[in-house]
């Protein structure tokens, strides 16, 4: 199909299931190959929020280039078994050698954008959420933690629903991450605490409950009216997460990492004497 | 056992434990991590070898019931032990039920840390076969994973728990 790659965020199941919807066969029936360019096209990035949303919908229109030839020719009626599909690709390939569909992007007609200033709307349709975190600062260790996170995400259409989900939850762990504990330290160019021992990185016993909910409000440029699903999660926790400390401690904190020595120092130049636990 | 602990005599040596219930024998050398030896002489690449300095547990094997990272583990305190790994959870093609709920619900996405944590899950539902989500979250800690934001592991090993409890 395409060269966009798998590494755990479901990609060939999702793909296969827009081929299969778009053929009108089982989910079974769909083999994805490797994304290797010598086999498939190349599709681009595997970045950017785009696999399902751009790359996805090339794919659907593929797929329905297929159906639409081979009915266009004869080979199929309205409605068809798998089994019936098959034979009519056989008769195609029998006829002409080999069978095989393309898409390519095109960027919609009042979509504009610039590729030397950079300028523009890189896509048709964005995503769209809110993110509210429930954070406790301790005065005594100074150390902010979560008690509850919330997601409402936007994503046009759920695809897979247990597959969208682990996309929003696992982004947002990566965002609490780097908002409350991973400090990268430079030196000479060379991060300095590369090592599980010194860059800390959430633990489940760290993290709060993330409750994931959906709206679909459609994108008629994605695959089967999906938008882009991926990074917006990672985007939107450090400003919800840094909104609720400032809520809690009346400081105002532009940066992250936020450490329990940065809770520290602000607090302490500000009132010496601040103690005990506020919510 | 002597010549294991010699500093001065460093050549292989043979060892013997069980890895999922087969005695097995190999020849390594005493200091070598049995991460290795499973993976590279045993052939058994389930355990993954994450940041190799016992922090995030994608190496993770029972050995003797005790959930330890492989990649600490000098092969000679193996020696006749009784070795678990994500290989020998499956009986043939009939998955464990962790790995069932891990695959429903959505428990694995890069699959790095999936053998330890599946693994960390079985010896957590060994000791407490039906755990409180607070139970899972504090047994699951040493197991790392970067995608998932661990609620479907979660969700998963109490999936599983219910699946036991129920039949």
């Amino acid at each position: 199909m395409v060269s966009s790659t798998e590494f755990g965020q479901g990609t060939k199941t999702v793909l296969c299931q827009i081929a299969a919807e778009a053929l009108g066969l089982p989910y079974e029936n769909v083999e994805i190959a490797q994304a290797d360019t010598n086999e498939v096209p190349n599709s681009g990035p595997t970045v950017a929020s785009r696999t399902v949303m751009v790359v996805g919908k090339l794919v659907q229109s593929a797929a329905l280039g297929i159906k639409q030839t081979l009915i266009a020719s004869g080979l199929l009626g309205d409605s068809y078994s798998p089994e019936e599909f098959r034979a009519a690709c056989r008769s195609q390939v029998a006829t002409l050698g080999s069978f095989r569909s393309w898409a390519r992007y095109e960027a919609p007609a009042d979509v504009f954008w610039d590729d030397d200033k950079y300028r523009g709307e890189a896509y048709a349709a964005f995503a769209w959420a809110v993110y509210v975190a429930e954070v406790t600062v301790d005065l005594t260790t100074y150390t902010a933690s979560i008690d509850d996170f919330v997601a409402v995400q936007e994503v046009g259409k759920v695809l897979h629903p247990v597959l969208a989900r682990g996309q929003i939850a696992g982004g947002i762990a990566q965002g609490i991450g780097y908002t409350l504990y991973e400090k990268v330290i430079w030196q000479d160019g060379r991060m300095q605490n590369g090592q599980m021992t010194n860059y800390i990185m959430p633990t489940s016993a760290d993290l709060p409950p993330i409750r994931v909910f959906f709206e679909e409000m459609g994108n008629i440029h994605g695959a089967f009216g999906a938008k882009g699903i991926g990074e917006l999660p990672m985007d939107g926790p450090a400003p919800a997460i840094l909104n609720a400390v400032e809520d809690a401690v009346k400081f105002r904190f532009n940066s992250i990492p936020l450490l329990p020595e940065d809770i520290f120092e602000a607090l302490v130049d500000r009132e010496p004497h601040a103690a005990g636990r506020v919510r | 056992m002597t010549g294991f602990f010699s500093s001065r005599n460093p050549a292989p040596c043979d060892l013997s434990f069980t890895v999922n219930g087969e005695m097995k024998t190999v020849r390594a050398y005493p200091m070598e991590r049995l991460l290795d030896v499973l993976r590279h002489q045993l052939e058994l690449s389930g355990a993954k070898e994450g940041c190799g300095e016992g922090e995030c547990g994608s190496c993770s094997v029972l050995l003797n019931g005790a959930l330890v990272n492989s990649c600490l583990l000098p092969v000679l305190q193996a020696q006749g032990a009784d070795i678990v790994t994500i290989e020998g959870l499956a009986a043939g093609a009939q998955l464990d039920r962790l790995q069932e709920a891990f695959l429903t619900c959505g428990g694995a996405q890069c699959g790095i840390c999936t053998p330890g944590m599946i693994l960390a899950a079985h010896h957590l539902l060994r000791r407490k076969p039906d755990p409180t989500m607070d139970e899972i979250r504090e047994g699951l800690s040493g197991n790392l994973c970067r995608c998932t934001g661990y609620v479907q592991i979660f969700e998963a090993v109490a999936e599983a728990a219910r699946r036991r409890v129920n039949s």
